[in-house]
């Protein structure tokens, strides 16, 4: 009976108790297996069989010199970009469109939120059927202009592309969510008070609309740095990273080397590197969202 | 009251149904590729009534299941193609460990150098299994270190499946019925070129794009009949990068430049543009053999009249790319003996009908099988016996599903991207040279 005093004398074990299943989850689930990750890489530690030697940095100076590696960052790289400003704009583009009430707008809202439920291995088998020269959906498209079917999964320009217009067409629901989401918080006053000072549309998108749901922007570009750089999925099942290794992505050179050769300690270096990639940009971006804050 | 009441009785009924369980059959996990097809053959009591690999393994088991006097149950576990390795690598983390598993040849050496299989000299004579039967061969892919570690199921090579009707209209059907094919690289080019103008169809299909490597097959299978074998015996050297090496790629490249091969094509499309008519030759493996017959007896593929050819030798010997499935058992420190039994009897069983499986169009690895005259009756056999002769796998070699996928994606280059063969050789050269130096 002791405990219940003011606020502030309450003693720190109980807010500890009561954050202690978080922390639980958190070291259990993602702090030790970063640590362990990080152990692992300093070995040459195979999955199978119990192969294991400590290296120190051996596998860190490999990944220094391994040219897939960085073809796969490069790579991986060309695929966020393509992906996270279109997926961004496209997301917010959709969401002010069908912002608001009406029977229609809600309707589009479930159809454009719809493909995100749908598992990779569908997605992915939908866009081959679609993309395929041989018997693609596009397929008499290209005949009855009289070319050559274009085999998009298999163009060394093309092949990166086509699989992030399926990660468009797949991802795009739950950004928009989250923006439709923001745009139903901002205060209905500011608009009015923007149609009778008879401003345009434009700018009431870019003084109003915008900076008051930048908080939600910054999150979903931040989510899709995350989950953008961690591209597997798709690249597998369309392209197996072909033509040329030209969507050979970093998650998939790290599975294959850890899973299909069983160098776990190399991968683990690998996704060690990935670590960081991520981490950075993320920074970056939310050092750059809240410059924007100070202003 | 009430609650512990119930508790006891649902204890008792467990434990009730535990006993019943081990009493009346041995689960034996089974853990395989070749596809589901449980709606086609889950029913199919007799292996003999199946067709086709998926078809023909599904009989098996239920033959096995139904007729076994030692209360013994096939679990069969499908796994995709694409994925079977990596998960049954990660059978051995998490513990569902399976009782019998098949394996290729080429990928044994990762697991027995590893201490992952049962060795099966001992189980083989306890069961009956006849070493002595098999072709040495065989028995040579399925034993590393002097130990046997495997039950040879068959031997499977690259052949050329043939569209009679086109060929015959291209003009390329002999006197005696037999397909005229080319047996030089310019040959090749040129009766390509004939066939294209005769018909106004696809000379070759075959899987192009990035998942199957079906030309690394058969760049291997050029290399060989030069003389030059792609991996040294003790996997430390690949000769890949060589002046023989160019030559095969540069056949091959030439055959997508002319526009001999739909370049568009993967596995299922090539597949489907042979039945369709859309082609002359189909380059795929022995396992079609059967599939593809009975299409074409069925009437309803354009395909009407097949033949089979083995890959001629236009470099010279006919040497053909091969490589073996094979049966083996994990190791698992949980199996009990009453397991390990009836895993061995199923493998018995499998070997008995060995027959069954050579229908599929597989390569029989059974001396008395190929001896047999219902062996010799099957349809087509003939037409490719040599193939048998002509079989050549890469050695005993660990990393092979690495070396084989970074062939595949430089080679393929040169269709895909436009590389020159000197390029994607180098390139070849290079990825294979840093998995071998990975090699122990």
């Amino acid at each position: 009976m002791s405990g219940g005093g003011s606020p502030g004398r309450r003693a720190p074990g109980t807010a500890f108790l009561f954050l202690a299943p978080f922390f639980a989850i958190y070291a259990v689930f993602l702090v030790y297996p970063l640590f362990k990750g990080f152990w692992i890489s300093l070995h040459d530690w195979e999955l199978a069989g119990g192969y294991r030697e400590y290296i120190g940095f051996l596998n860190y100076q490999d990944l220094w010199t391994d040219k897939l590696f960085w073809r796969t960052i490069r790579n991986t790289l060309l695929f966020v970009a393509m992906t996270v400003p279109t997926m961004t704009l496209l997301a917010l583009m959709l969401a002010l469109a069908v912002h608001g009430t009406g029977r229609l707008k809600a309707i589009l809202r479930s159809v454009f939120f719809m493909s995100s439920v749908f598992s990779v291995t569908v997605v992915t088998l939908v866009w081959s059927m679609v993309l395929s020269a041989d018997q693609g959906l596009l397929v008499p498209l290209w005949n009855a202009l009289g070319i050559k079917p274009v085999n998009f999964l298999a163009h060394p320009l093309l092949a990166m592309p086509s699989i992030a217009l399926a990660t468009l067409w797949w991802g795009v629901g739950l950004p928009m969510a989250l923006f439709l989401a923001a745009l139903g918080q901002v205060p209905q006053e500011l608009y009015e008070a923007a149609e009778l000072d008879h401003a345009s549309r434009w700018s009431v998108l870019r003084r109003i609309t915008l900076p008051s749901i930048r908080h939600t922007l910054l999150l979903v570009v931040v989510l899709q740095i995350i989950g953008q750089f961690q591209i597997f999925g798709q690249a597998q099942l369309m392209t197996q990273g072909g033509p040329a290794n030209r969507t050979r992505t970093l998650v998939q050179y790290i599975y294959d080397t850890g899973f299909r050769d069983w160098q776990v300690g190399y991968a683990s270096a690998m996704a060690m590197a990935l670590f960081l990639l991520m981490f950075g940009f993320s920074m970056l971006q939310l050092w750059l969202g809240r410059k924007g804050d100070d202003a | 009251m009430h609650h512990s009441k119930l508790l006891a009785r649902l204890a008792l009924a467990t434990a009730l149904t535990g006993v019943a369980g081990t009493a009346s059959a041995v689960e034996i996990s089974f853990f395989r590729f070749f596809g589901d097809c449980q709606t086609d053959y889950g029913t199919v009591m007799k292996a003999a009534e199946a067709n086709g690999e998926c078809g023909i393994i599904t009989a098996l088991a239920n033959q096995f299941n139904a007729e076994n006097t030692i209360g013994a149950k096939v679990v069969t576990q499908t796994v995709d193609w694409g994925a079977y390795y990596d998960q049954l690598t990660a059978t051995y983390s998490t513990g569902n460990i399976p009782d019998v598993a098949v394996m290729h040849s080429s990928v044994l050496p990762n697991f027995s150098d590893r201490d992952l299989l049962v060795p099966l000299a001992d189980g083989f004579a306890k069961v009956g299994i006849d070493t002595a039967d098999f072709v040495p061969a065989a028995l040579k892919n399925a034993t590393t270190n002097d130990t046997l570690y495997a039950l040879p199921y068959d031997l499977h090579a690259l052949l050329f499946h043939v569209n009679v009707d086109l060929m015959a209209q291209a003009g390329f059907v002999n006197e005696d019925g037999s397909i005229k094919l080319p047996t030089s690289p310019e040959e090749l080019i040129s009766m390509g070129k004939e066939f294209k103008e005769k018909t106004g169809k696809f000379y070759i299909a075959t899987e192009s794009q990035s998942s199957e490597g079906m030309m690394v097959r058969l760049w291997e299978s050029f290399m060989w009949q030069q003389g030059v074998d792609v991996l040294s015996a003790d996997g430390k050297e690949a000769s890949i990068a060589t002046p023989e090496g160019e030559k095969a790629a540069a056949l091959i490249k030439a055959i997508y430049d002319e526009g001999l091969a739909n370049t568009a094509l993967d596995y299922p499309g090539a597949e489907q543009a042979f039945l369709n008519g859309e082609a002359g030759i189909l380059i795929n493996g022995t396992w079609g053999v059967d599939n593809y017959d009975s299409q074409a007896k069925s009437g309803k593929a354009v395909l009407k009249n097949y033949a089979v050819a083995n890959v001629p030798g236009i470099f010279g010997a006919p040497k053909v790319w091969a490589d073996s499935h094979m049966w083996v058992m994990p190791k698992d420190e949980g199996r009990t003996p009453e397991e390990t039994e009836a895993a061995l009897a199923f493998i018995k069983f499998l070997n008995d009908n060995n027959f069954q499986w050579a229908r599929t169009g597989h390569l029989s690895v059974r001396q008395s099988v190929i001896a047999s005259p219902e062996f010799a009756a099957l349809p087509h056999r003939s037409d490719f016996a040599a193939t048998a002769e002509n079989a050549t796998a890469l050695p005993v070699v660990q990393n092979q599903r690495g070396i084989f996928s970074a062939m595949t994606t430089d080679l393929n280059a040169m269709w895909l991207t436009g590389t020159e063969p000197a390029d994607a050789l180098a390139a070849m050269q290079e990825s294979v040279d840093q998995i071998l130096r990975r090699n122990r």
